[in-house]
């Protein structure tokens, strides 16, 4: 367990895509793990609507502030999260969106490091379920960061839909092929050089 | 006071969650409370905790409701609470002056939010003069500061402890950060560690004849004269001075000799704490100063580390309302005080670090 880890993660996309439960389990996957980790959603006045943010944070040091100024993943989702995360964006950012989420190119932050085009919304309708759009998203997370090992993030997911797990097991499969399938796009894109 | 509430568990929750539990183990009563984001679990928590143990939880139609229902609770001799935030704790200043007035161990949990007015439902440091001096007396509260999960399950114990030992209103006050985010922490009984809870009693309906079995309960937040009246404030000046020593909490490290003591409180310690790591490790002499009650303010531990450093940054989330604290401790001494306000904004380390560095610069080139 000498991994030495500090990451700072920003996921923001429209409300209803998931995005509070992507940074929730990840964070509660990095607890269960043993690491230091500090999950926070960014909440305004609205009931729905509007661009949903969350902030986590993973460690072995006990993290410092609720909030950061640069991220080292940061996940977009929609065209407005992309310019509402453009300033968690730096040079020593990689940049992680869904070229099927109407995202023009030239609204892409080019100080990112790294720009990921993931698809997850094609391979969670082709292959999964479009539900498990935001499960493909944590994959390509722990693909790109290893910040967890994808046995944590299964038991996580166990944790939080469990009970729902139990009533129809399938569910389960398609969640953990749901992760299985976000790293194996991060791995397929950083190997082959995609991008 | 039966056996353990709570098994010592390592948990990872938010903060709303933690005030919920740590009431339990500190053996609170009764919750009432007003919603008002974002404190607004700290009632739901306590509503799925409360019938487990035994507790009440009621609902009132306003803050000002649910800070005189809590002062009557107390007078029943029951350990009483309610949480607020922003434009409650405006509200929330009418029964609290009274809780001071009659010396009544009220605890108000605050989760600060933007303001003035609505302003945000997020996040500030904006409720420092309204939780430390507000009302209208002399602020007779004693208001802890926390800064993170743990701390706010260790002072929302110690709070209900503070509160029936002294007699005075006590606040836990946290932030819209610290009431949302989820991090590690260790929930445990205190009666296990050893902390003992201080025993409630009842100011009105107790037995026998008032006057021949025993003194006459007398709670006045009334007077006829401006003699009575002074006298009586007076007389809890005294008080308050008396047992302030045995409050106060405050955190230091390497004040001595720091080119930049950061002077910060709440969740934005956190970041001055390290900040001033990062600066050490680069070679700055730095050093870190956190107030833990911010009433009554560690004033004498403050001004010996201030009389120790070179230049004070201090830092809050609101345009001067803990530097004017501050600045009331240092009176005398000539040491300068540098703000990085942010009114209504999170602080990060890195930028802490940065005007620190900034500061060291200028200092050196006028040296």
């Amino acid at each position: 367990m000498e991994r030495k880890r500090s990451i700072k993660i920003v996921v923001a996309g429209e409300g209803g895509q998931g995005v509070q439960a992507v940074a929730e389990i990840l964070a509660e996957a990095a607890y269960e793990d043993g690491a230091q980790a500090l999950y926070i959603p960014a909440f305004g006045v609205e009931q729905r609507g509007g661009v949903s943010l969350a902030f986590l944070q993973i460690s072995d040091q006990p993290v410092a502030a609720p909030k950061f100024e640069k991220g080292d993943i940061v996940v977009a989702l929609s065209e407005r999260a992309v310019r509402r995360t453009r300033q968690y964006v730096g040079p020593e950012t990689v940049f992680i969106y869904d070229g099927l989420a109407e995202i023009k190119e030239e609204e892409l932050p080019r100080t990112a490091r790294r720009i990921l085009n993931i698809p997850a919304v094609a391979v969670a309708r082709a292959e999964l379920h479009p539900r498990v759009f935001n499960i493909v998203i944590m994959g390509a997370v722990i693909g790109a960061t290893r910040v967890v090992p994808v046995d944590q993030a299964k038991k996580a997911l166990e944790k939080r839909l469990g009970y729902k797990f139990e009533q129809d097991p399938k569910l389960r499969e398609l969640n953990h092929r749901a992760l299985e399938r976000g790293v194996e796009l991060v791995d397929g894109i950083l190997k082959g050089g995609g991008n | 006071m039966s056996g353990a509430v709570m098994a010592e568990k390592r948990v990872f929750m938010t903060g709303n969650e933690v005030v919920a539990w740590a009431a339990v183990a500190a053996r609170a009563d009764v919750m009432y409370g007003y919603p008002i984001t974002p404190q607004n679990e700290v009632m739901h928590y306590w509503t799925r905790l409360a019938p487990k143990h035994g507790k009440i939880f009621l609902q009132t139609e306003d803050e000002l409701s649910a800070g005189f229902a809590t002062i009557g609770g107390v007078l029943a001799g029951k350990k009483c609470f309610t949480a607020t935030a922003g434009p409650g704790n405006v509200l929330m200043q009418e029964p609290v002056s009274m809780a001071e007035m009659m010396r009544l161990p009220v605890v108000v949990v605050v989760m600060q939010r933007g303001g003035p007015s609505t302003a945000t439902v997020i996040y500030s440091q904006q409720e420092v003069t309204l939780t430390t001096f507000g009302g209208n007396g002399e602020g007779f509260r004693v208001v802890y500061s926390t800064a993170g999960l743990q701390e706010l399950y260790d002072h929302t114990i110690k709070a209900f402890n503070t509160a029936w030992r002294y007699r005075f209103p006590v606040f836990v006050l946290a932030d819209g950060y610290q009431a949302k985010m989820r991090e590690p922490l260790t929930v445990y009984d205190p009666v296990e560690r050893g902390i003992e809870p201080v025993a409630p009693e009842p100011y009105v309906g107790r037995p026998g004849k008032p006057g021949a079995d025993r003194p006459p309960g007398h709670y006045r937040n009334t007077y006829n004269t401006e003699e009575e009246l002074y006298a009586v404030v007076l007389e809890q000046a005294a008080e308050y001075e008396r047992v302030a020593p045995e409050i106060v909490e405050h955190e230091e490290s390497g004040a001595e000799g720091a080119a930049v003591l950061v002077v910060a409180h709440g969740v934005v310690a956190r970041a001055a704490k390290q900040a001033v790591e990062l600066l050490r490790a680069e070679g700055l002499k730095a050093g870190y100063f956190r107030p833990v009650t911010l009433r009554p303010l560690p004033a004498e531990a403050l001004r010996t580390a201030a009389g120790r450093a070179g230049r004070l940054l201090v830092v809050e989330s609101a345009y001067g309302q803990f530097a004017r604290l501050v600045r009331d401790a240092l009176y005398g001494l000539t040491v300068d005080v540098v703000p990085l306000y942010k009114p209504g904004l999170g602080i990060t380390a890195e930028e802490i670090a940065s005007r620190c560095r900034e500061l060291a610069a200028s200092s050196a080139r006028t040296e």
